[in-house]
């Protein structure tokens, strides 16, 4: 009950996008087309679905303060928190440089359609932000940090399908020229990001 | 010098590495220090706010030294309890060296199944007041804050409460606004009864002792907070219950003197 | 080279803004833009992030292996907000506390990479320290822009002081994360009505 919990409010309450606004300069570069935006949404779930999980383990056992007491009594007051930011980007770049060379080597057709959008992963705060927000979150398993990864990628995957649908039929509006292009869509991200508020009144 | 070797590339990743490596242990040194105490002087000016020694941003103002002597000038005892009610240490209070539990962490879900040898502290200040804290989950993130009881162990004498990321102007109401905290001033906990408080809205039409008001639009933080409230009530309950019970003993013994 | 300088510091505060005109390193900054203090310190943090790491990465930008370049930039650039991060943790507490995970994300801000990438791996030091500086401003201006309106619409307060009369009812949308997209959609319509050459067709 509580992963059900936790996995819808991942997607719909805490939003990546519309209430954090994380990973949006990918958000907005990539959601020109559904079938781009389809590529690197499913990309992300699965990024963000290994590398959570992963800095969490490493938050738990290495990180915290007294984590490294599974080392023996001496360790008990060790603190390396203040390296988690490097730890963190250090795994997701590293993730990401292996996912590229898996996909390239055995899956060359995903490769050259997702080709350029895999090594941006490394740089989206969606998946940096999913990290610290473990950290922040206490989550007391794996199990619990696995659920929220996939919910908050699916999330960001939902809304960069669902953006990139608007503007593929926007295209074809009458939108006043100043607005044209990135000013009209931060007003559309807007509105879908109001829509989604309804979510929060949800109790599950 | 080719700078594409792999002799070269894996040389200079090293390099970097233990560098930055090297620099961040030397900073996480220098600030470490200044950081628990400030932690340590927040913990205590929340503590002294909800214990009604002083608003919350004064006691922030006066700096990390002064909050540290005010509070030790004005606490009578601090120790831990287990979930039984029972003691089982006592925290420092001598001004050099004073003992505070700043990193509650359990959420409200893992306190219940807190093992036995769990460590709820309790703050006992000169005034009679007993400072125990709260801890639970918000709509963005945690809420926390410190309950003031007076000595009778059920009416509350003040509360501070503080979140990480409430939103400002609705949840983030519980830290800003004082009329919020001053609510709480005089309300009865029912340990008895289905609540030990109740915060919900429009909740004092029903005229309880327990039942407090929450703010208006910020439905989600105040039922987080409700939820903190009545978990971290329930599990300091024996504790109360053998203070109550004392409090009354010793009223009877200072009865049969007089007698 | 007077005139060129001249060029890097202002060209990102106006005409190519990193925000309204390039369209980077929204993530982390629109939360943070409630109030204005908050908006400031951020405004700060990226500043001198975005400086020093450009100036860093131009020291080093002869020595540094192509292959591993991407890791090297994030690794300086993570260098500089872990600093960041522990002195607001030891020197502004309670800003710190506000901002929480949000300076953490400036690692992953693109315009701090973005303009590694596109200037400091090419220049010397002092430009390079200087259009870090100008594109770090160019960005907290506008956080300052969104957080200013966003404070005094959504609580009638400015640096928590209240400027509009008790009468004002403050608008909850306004404080509510999508309002800050619609802000910020608002201030490019004004800069591209007012500058017709950055309008796309």
């Amino acid at each position: 009950m509580e992963y059900i919990s936790l996995f819808v409010k991942s997607i719909f309450v805490d939003n990546m996008i519309f209430a954090y606004f994380l990973g949006m300069c990918s958000y907005l570069a990539v959601s020109k087309n559904v079938k781009t935006a389809n590529g690197l949404g499913l990309a992300v779930i699965f990024v963000l679905l290994c590398t959570l999980p992963l800095n969490y383990l490493l938050n738990t056992y290495v990180l915290q303060p007294g984590a490294l007491s599974w080392l023996g009594e001496g360790f008990k007051d060790v603190d390396l928190s203040f390296l988690s930011f490097i730890v963190f980007i250090a795994v997701i770049a590293a993730f990401t440089q292996l996912v590229e060379m898996i996909v390239e080597k055995f899956l060359p057709s995903l490769y050259s359609s997702l080709g350029i959008y895999l090594p941006l992963i490394a740089v989206n705060c969606a998946i940096l932000g999913g990290s610290l927000f473990m950290q922040q979150r206490d989550f007391v398993n794996v199990g619990e940090s696995a659920v929220y990864a996939l919910g908050s990628g699916l999330g960001w995957y939902l809304a960069i399908v669902a953006l990139a649908a608007i503007r593929e039929k926007m295209s074809y509006c009458n939108v006043p020229k100043p607005l044209k292009g990135i000013g009209i869509t931060f007003i559309t991200v807007g509105l879908m990001g109001m829509a989604f508020m309804i979510f929060m009144g949800i109790q599950i | 010098m080719n700078t594409n070797s792999n002799v070269y590339t894996v040389v200079y990743t090293t390099i970097v590495v233990v560098v930055v490596a090297a620099v961040l242990a030397f900073a996480a040194m220098q600030f470490k220090p200044r950081q628990i105490a400030n932690v340590k002087a927040e913990t205590l000016s929340q503590m002294m706010a909800a214990a009604q020694l002083g608003q919350k941003e004064e006691l922030s103002a006066m700096g990390n030294d002064a909050v540290l002597a005010k509070y030790a000038e004005n606490i009578d005892k601090a120790f831990t309890v287990d979930l039984s009610g029972k003691k089982v240490r006592d925290l420092s209070t001598d001004v050099n060296d004073i003992e505070v539990i700043d990193n509650l962490k359990p959420q409200d879900k893992n306190i219940k199944a807190a093992s036995a040898n769990a460590e709820l502290p309790v703050y006992v200040f000169k005034s009679g007041v007993t400072v125990i804290p709260i801890y639970g989950a918000g709509l963005w993130g945690p809420v926390w804050g410190y309950a003031a009881f007076n000595a009778d162990g059920c009416t509350l004498a003040g509360a501070y409460f503080d979140h990480a990321s409430e939103t400002p102007g609705l949840g983030a109401k519980i830290k800003d606004e004082p009329w919020f905290r001053e609510k709480f001033i005089g309300k009865k906990a029912d340990f008895e009864g289905e609540h030990i408080f109740n915060l919900s809205k429009n909740a004092e039409e029903s005229g309880a002792d327990n039942a407090i008001d929450a703010i208006s639009g910020a439905t989600m933080t105040s039922k987080g907070l409700n939820e903190a409230i009545n978990v971290w009530f329930a599990a300091y309950k024996p504790y109360f219950k053998a203070a109550a019970a004392a409090a009354v003993a010793v009223e009877q013994t200072v009865n049969e003197q007089e007698d | 080279m007077d005139n060129k300088l001249k060029e890097t510091i202002l060209n990102p505060i106006f005409k190519g803004n990193p925000i309204t005109v390039l369209v980077l390193g929204i993530c982390s900054s629109l939360a943070v833009t409630v109030q204005l203090k908050g908006a400031c310190v951020m405004a700060l943090s990226v500043i001198v992030v975005t400086g020093l790491s450009s100036l860093l990465v131009s020291l080093l930008r002869n020595t540094i292996p192509n292959r591993v370049r991407i890791i090297v930039q994030l690794v300086v650039v993570a260098l500089m907000v872990i600093l960041v991060d522990q002195f607001l943790k030891a020197y502004a507490y309670s800003v710190g506390k506000q901002l929480s995970v949000y300076i953490g994300l400036i690692i992953t801000n693109c315009i701090v990479m973005g303009r590694i990438e596109a200037f400091a791996l090419g220049n010397k030091p002092l430009p390079s320290l200087l259009d870090g500086l100008a594109n770090g401003f160019g960005y907290g201006m506008i956080l300052v822009i969104v957080a200013f309106f966003r404070e005094l619409l959504g609580s009638g307060t400015l640096f928590g002081f209240r400027v509009l009369p008790e009468a004002y009812v403050p608008n909850n949308l306004v404080i509510l994360p999508p309002f800050a997209l619609i802000l910020l959609g608002c201030i490019i319509w004004v800069q591209r009505a007012v500058d017709k050459d950055l309008q796309e067709n």
